[in-house]
C-alpha cells in the first residue's frame, strides 16, 4: 500500500522528543498528582514549620492513608466498568467487626494467637468476596443499576454489623494483628506497605491480565466488547469481588490500627473516597484504569487533611474543600477540552495580532 | 451561481502527521460538490474545520464573499453551515424526534425541553423530506439506516445554506439512496449549497455537479462531475486503478467438510426455516434489502440472537450456539454491522481493539498477557491490512473511518476463525482499500476459511462470491451459483 509516507514522518518526530517529555505526556495526570503532592507538602510545611514536616506527623500520615485509600481504590476499579461501589466502607466495617470478634472469640477458645489471627483475617477476606460477590450477580444477573445496588447493599451490610454488635463497637484484636496495626518497618509502617504491595497488585491484574483488559473494554463501550466475545457477568463479577476484597483489606487495616470495630465507623470516608478516586482519574463513565492515580490522589488528600487540621480548621470545612476538589476535577476532567481550545483560540488571536503590528512595522520602515 | 462558502489555504497538522495542506474548496449556493478521497486523505478533517469541531493551524474561510476567519462550532451554525458526521453523534438515550429538535434548541439557546415542541419540529422535518420514522422510538433501538436519516433531519430542522454530508449513505441501500437524492434535489431547487462525500461512485456521479479530489491532504483535482468519468475518479483519488474484475479464489481439492452447515434454523419473527452450508474455502454472498433478515440471520449464528429451532454445525460439528464466547469457541468470527458502537472501541488503543477478540490467544498463566505476543499480533494485522498509523498505541478514534474498518477485520482475523461472517465489510472503504481488503479475504479462504459475506454492494458480491444467495422476508429466496453471478441477475433479484 502507499501510505508510508505519514507514519515515517511522524516516527521521526517522536524520535526528536525527548524520552521524559513522551514519559511524562504518556502519564500527564501521574505527574500532576506527585507534583501537587509535593507542592502541598512544603506549602504546609512552609506554613507550619515546627509541626507540619516533623517525623511524627509524616508517620501519622502515612498511617492514615491506607484505609481510606484502599476504599478509593475499590471505587476506581468498579468505575473501570463504568459502575461504582458505595458499599465499601460498609463492607470494610462488616469485615473489621468480624476480625475483632474473631480475635476474641477464638482465641477464648484456646486457638493460639497466630492460629486465631489467620483464621480472622481469611474469614474476614471472605466476607470481602462474598459481600462483592453479591454486588456483582445483582448488577449482572438482575440488571439493577449499580449506584443504586451498592446503595441496597450498603444499608443490608451495615444493618447486619449492627444487628450483630448491637450498635456497640467491639473492642480487641490478636497481638499479631495490633503489632501488624502500630509497627512500621525501615521507618514506613507495615499498613503503608500492604497499601504499596496491594496497589501494584491490583495494577497489575488490571493492565496485564485478561480480566483486567476485558473489563477496561467493557466499561468504554459495553457493545463493542460483547460484540468481541467478552462475557459481560463475568467481567462484572469478577470486579464487584475484586472490589470487595480490596474493601476488606480496608476493613483489617483499620481494625489492625484502631483495635476496634464498629457498625458506623468512617461514615465521611464514603465521599473522602470517591473525591480521591476522582482526583485519582478514574472516569465514573468507565474504561479508564486509575490505580496508581488513585494511591497518588489518597496521598495528596492526606496531606491537606492534615495540614488543614494542623492550622486548626475544623472538620466541616475540610470536607466543604473536599467537595469542591470533587467538582474542581470533574470541571478538569470533562471541560479540559473547551477550555484549552478557548485558550489556543485566544493565543492564535494575539499571534495574529503581533504578526499583524510586525508587518505594519516592517511597512513603515 | 454565487458562491455560497470558500474555504482557502487549510492547513492542518496532527501530531507529525500533515493531515491537510493548503487546501483550497469552494461551493456554490444550489449545487452539490463531492469532496473525494481515499481512506485518510482529509475529507473528514476538512469539514471539521469548516464546522468548528477542529481548529486548522492556517487558513480562513469566507461566507458569501465574507472573511469569516475560523469560526467556532456556535458561529458556523449560526452562519448557516450544517453537517451531518461520519459518526453521526445522535444521542442514543432520547427519542428520534429529541434528536432531531436538539440543533434547533441548540440555536435558539433555549434550555428547556418541551416534548410537543420538538415532536412538531422533528414531525415538520421528516415530512418536508417524505420519510417514515417513528418519531417517539429511541435511537437506539432503531437501524443504522433509520439512524443515518434521523442525523439527515436534524441537519435540516434548521436554516441551512452550505450543508456537508460526511458518508450520509454507508448504512443505506439503494432504496433509502434514493429518497436521499430526491432530498438533496429538493434542497438544491431552495438553494442550499450541498458538500457531499462518498466511496460508493455511482452515487457521487448520480448527485453531484462538481468533483474536488484530495489525495493526502491536498487538492490534485477539481472539476464538473461530467469531466470525470468513474475510472478517472478513482484513478485520480488513489494514483492508480485497482481490479474491480470477478476473480474467484481456488477451491480446496479434497473433500473437507462444509466450515458452516446452518438447517432449518429460526428465530421468533425475525427469519425461519433458513438453510445453507459454506464450504471450507468458499465465498458466499448474502444478500437482501434492509428488513429481510440477512444481518439477524448473521447474528444469530454467532450467538447474539440466539436460534430457537433448527441446527448450526461448523466443521461437520454440531454446536449449540447460546452466545458470542460460544460462537467463538466454535471457531466463529463476525464483522458486524455498525462499526461505531458494535466494532470498535473509540477510545481504546488500536492495539488493544485488534487483540479483543483473542485475548485467550495472547494470554499465558494466571491470565497474564504475553505483551509481546500482543505487539506482534497486533503489528502483524497493522501490516497486513495496511491501517494507516503512526502508532497502534494511539486511540482508534485518531483513525480515518476507512481505517477503523480496517481494525474491525483485523480483530476477527487475528482469531483464524474457521467460518468468517462479515456483514458490510468494505462500508466506508475506499476503492483501493476495497481491492485490497477483497484480496485479503481471497487469501483468508484459500487457507480453509468458509466465508460468509453480507453486502449490498454488486460489484463487490460479483468480484469474490463463488455463489451469492438472496434472503427476503426473513427467508431464503434462491441463489445464484458460480457462473450465474453478475451484476445483472443480482440486480434483477433484488428488484423483484
Ligand atoms: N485526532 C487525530 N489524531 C491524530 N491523527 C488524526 C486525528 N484525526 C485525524 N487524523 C489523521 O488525519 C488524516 C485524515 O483523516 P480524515 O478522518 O480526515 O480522513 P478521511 O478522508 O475522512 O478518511 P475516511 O474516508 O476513511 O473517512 C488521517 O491520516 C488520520 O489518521
Ligand atoms: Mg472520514
Amino acid at each position: 500500500m502507499s501510505i508510508d509516507t505519514g507514519r515515517q514522518a511522524s516516527r521521526s518526530v517522536e524520535q526528536a522528543t525527548p524520552p521524559w517529555a513522551l514519559a511524562v505526556k504518556r502519564n500527564g495526570s501521574t505527574f500532576g498528582l506527585l507534583s501537587l503532592a509535593l507542592v502541598l507538602a512544603m506549602a504546609f510545611s512552609a506554613i507550619n514549620p515546627d509541626s507540619y514536616a516533623t517525623l511524627l506527623n509524616v508517620e501519622s500520615i502515612a498511617f492514615s492513608i491506607p484505609e481510606v485509600g484502599l476504599m478509593a481504590l475499590a471505587i476506581s476499579v468498579a468505575m473501570t466498568i463504568a459502575g461504582i461501589d458505595l458499599s465499601t466502607v460498609a463492607v470494610a466495617n462488616l469485615t473489621a467487626i468480624f476480625i475483632a470478634w474473631y480475635s476474641r472469640v477464638g482465641v477464648e477458645q484456646g486457638q493460639g494467637q497466630l492460629t486465631a489471627t489467620l483464621i480472622a483475617v481469611a474469614g474476614g477476606l471472605l466476607i470481602g468476596v462474598l459481600c462483592g460477590l453479591l454486588n456483582g450477580l445483582v448488577i449482572a444477573k438482575l440488571k439493577v443499576a449499580p449506584i443504586l445496588t451498592t446503595l441496597a447493599t450498603m444499608q443490608i451490610f451495615t444493618g447486619v454489623a449492627v444487628a450483630i454488635t448491637r450498635g456497640e463497637a467491639a473492642y480487641g484484636v490478636t497481638d499479631p494483628l495490633s503489632s501488624f496495626g502500630y509497627n512500621s518497618l525501615l521507618g514506613v509502617p507495615i499498613v503503608f506497605w500492604l497499601f504499596g504491595v496491594v496497589v501494584v497488585a491490583v495494577w497489575l491484574l488490571m493492565t496485564k491480565t485478561k480480566y483486567g483488559v476485558s473489563s477496561t473494554m467493557m466499561g468504554a463501550s459495553r457493545t463493542a466488547a460483547e460484540y468481541s466475545g467478552i462475557a459481560y457477568t463475568w467481567v462484572v463479577t469478577r470486579t464487584y469481588v475484586l472490589a470487595g476484597l480490596i474493601s476488606a483489606v480496608a476493613g483489617l487495616v483499620l481494625v489492625s490500627r484502631t483495635a476496634s470495630a464498629s457498625a458506623g465507623y468512617g461514615s465521611s470516608y464514603l465521599m473522602l473516597a470517591i473525591t480521591i478516586a476522582v482526583l485519582g482519574g478514574a472516569n465514573p463513565f468507565g474504561g479508564r484504569v486509575a490505580v496508581v492515580g488513585a494511591a497518588l490522589a489518597a496521598i495528596v488528600l492526606q496531606l491537606i487533611a492534615s495540614g488543614l487540621n494542623m492550622m486548626g480548621v475544623s472538620t466541616y470545612i475540610y470536607q466543604i474543600v473536599q467537595g469542591l476538589i470533587l467538582v474542581g476535577v470533574f470541571v478538569v476532567a470533562f471541560e479540559r477540552k473547551r477550555v484549552s481550545e478557548a485558550i489556543s483560540r485566544r493565543r492564535r488571536r494575539a499571534n495574529a495580532q503581533t504578526s499583524q503590528t510586525n508587518q505594519q512595522k516592517e511597512h513603515q520602515k | 451561481m454565487p458562491l455560497a462558502l470558500q474555504a482557502k489555504g487549510i492547513t492542518k497538522t496532527y501530531g507529525g502527521v500533515k493531515a491537510l495542506t493548503e487546501v483550497d474548496i469552494d461551493v456554490r449556493a444550489g449545487e452539490v460538490m463531492c469532496l473525494a478521497g481515499a481512506n485518510g486523505s482529509g475529507k473528514s478533517t476538512l469539514i471539521k474545520i469548516i464546522s468548528g469541531v477542529e481548529t486548522a493551524d492556517a487558513g480562513h474561510i469566507e461566507m458569501d464573499g465574507v472573511d469569516v476567519g475560523r469560526p467556532s462550532v456556535t458561529d458556523s451554525i449560526d452562519l448557516g453551515i450544517q453537517v451531518i458526521y461520519q459518526d453521526m453523534s445522535l444521542f442514543p438515550n432520547l427519542t428520534v424526534a429529541e434528536n432531531i429538535a436538539m440543533s434547533a434548541r441548540v440555536k435558539a439557546r433555549s434550555k428547556v425541553v418541551r416534548v410537543q415542541a420538538a415532536r412538531s419540529i422533528a414531525a415538520r422535518v421528516v415530512e418536508r423530506l417524505g420519510l417514515q420514522l417513528s418519531l417517539d422510538e429511541k435511537v437506539e433501538n432503531i437501524s443504522v439506516a433509520d439512524r443515518q436519516l434521523v442525523a439527515i433531519c436534524r441537519a435540516l430542522a434548521l436554516d441551512v445554506k452550505v450543508l456537508f454530508m460526511d458518508e450520509p449513505t454507508t448504512a443505506l441501500t439503494w432504496r433509502e439512496i434514493d429518497s436521499l437524492s430526491r432530498v438533496v434535489e429538493q434542497l438544491k431547487a431552495d438553494g442550499v449549497a450541498i458538500v457531499f462525500v462518498s466511496h460508493k461512485t455511482e452515487e457521487v456521479f448520480m448527485m453531484s455537479d462538481r468533483i474536488t479530489v484530495l489525495r493526502n491532504g491536498a487538492v490534485v483535482k477539481s472539476g464538473a462531475a461530467a469531466e470525470f468519468t468513474p475510472d478517472t475518479l478513482i484513478e485520480s483519488l488513489l494514483g492508480y486503478l485497482p481490479s474491480e474484475e470477478r476473480q474467484l479464489s481456488a477451491l480446496p481439492v479434497e473433500d473437507k467438510a462444509p466450515a458452516l452447515e446452518v438447517h432449518e434454523i429460526g428465530r421468533n419473527d425475525l427469519f425461519e426455516g433458513v438453510s445453507f452450508e459454506v464450504g471450507a474455502g468458499e465465498i458466499v454472498g448474502l444478500t437482501g434489502l434492509l428488513g429481510s433478515g440477512r444481518s439477524e440471520i448473521a447474528e444469530s449464528i454467532f450467538g447474539i440472537l440466539p436460534i430457537d429451532t433448527g441446527e448450526i454445525r461448523v466443521a461437520g460439528q454440531a454446536k449449540p450456539i447460546g452466545s458470542v464466547q460460544e460462537g467463538i469457541e466454535a471457531g466463529i468470527g463476525y464483522v458486524p454491522e455498525d462499526r461505531l458502537t458494535q466494532g470498535v472501541i473509540l477510545e481504546q488503543s488500536i492495539e488493544s481493539n485488534l487483540i479483543a477478540a483473542s485475548l485467550d490467544k495472547v494470554s499465558g498463566r494466571g491470565g497474564f498477557l504475553d505483551s509481546g505476543q500482543m505487539a506482534r499480533a497486533s503489528q502483524h494485522a497493522v501490516e497486513k491490512l495496511g491501517i494507516k498509523t503512526d502508532n497502534p498505541a494511539n486511540p482508534v478514534s485518531s483513525l480515518s473511518g476507512g481505517n477503523q474498518q480496517r481494525v474491525v477485520l483485523g480483530k476477527w482475523m487475528e482469531t483464524e476463525p474457521s467460518v468468517l461472517i462479515l456483514n458490510g465489510p468494505t462500508v466506508g472503504v475506499d476503492a483501493g482499500s476495497k481491492a485490497v481488503i477483497l484480496d485479503i479475504l481471497r487469501l483468508t479462504a484459500e487457507q480453509g476459511t468458509g466465508i460468509l459475506m453480507i453486502s449490498d454492494d454488486v460489484p463487490e458480491l460479483v468480484s469474490v462470491c463463488h455463489r451469492v444467495l438472496f434472503v427476503r422476508r426473513g427467508r431464503m429466496d434462491g441463489a445464484l451459483e458460480m457462473d450465474e453471478v453478475s451484476p445483472e441477475r443480482i440486480r434483477e433479484r433484488l428488484d423483484r
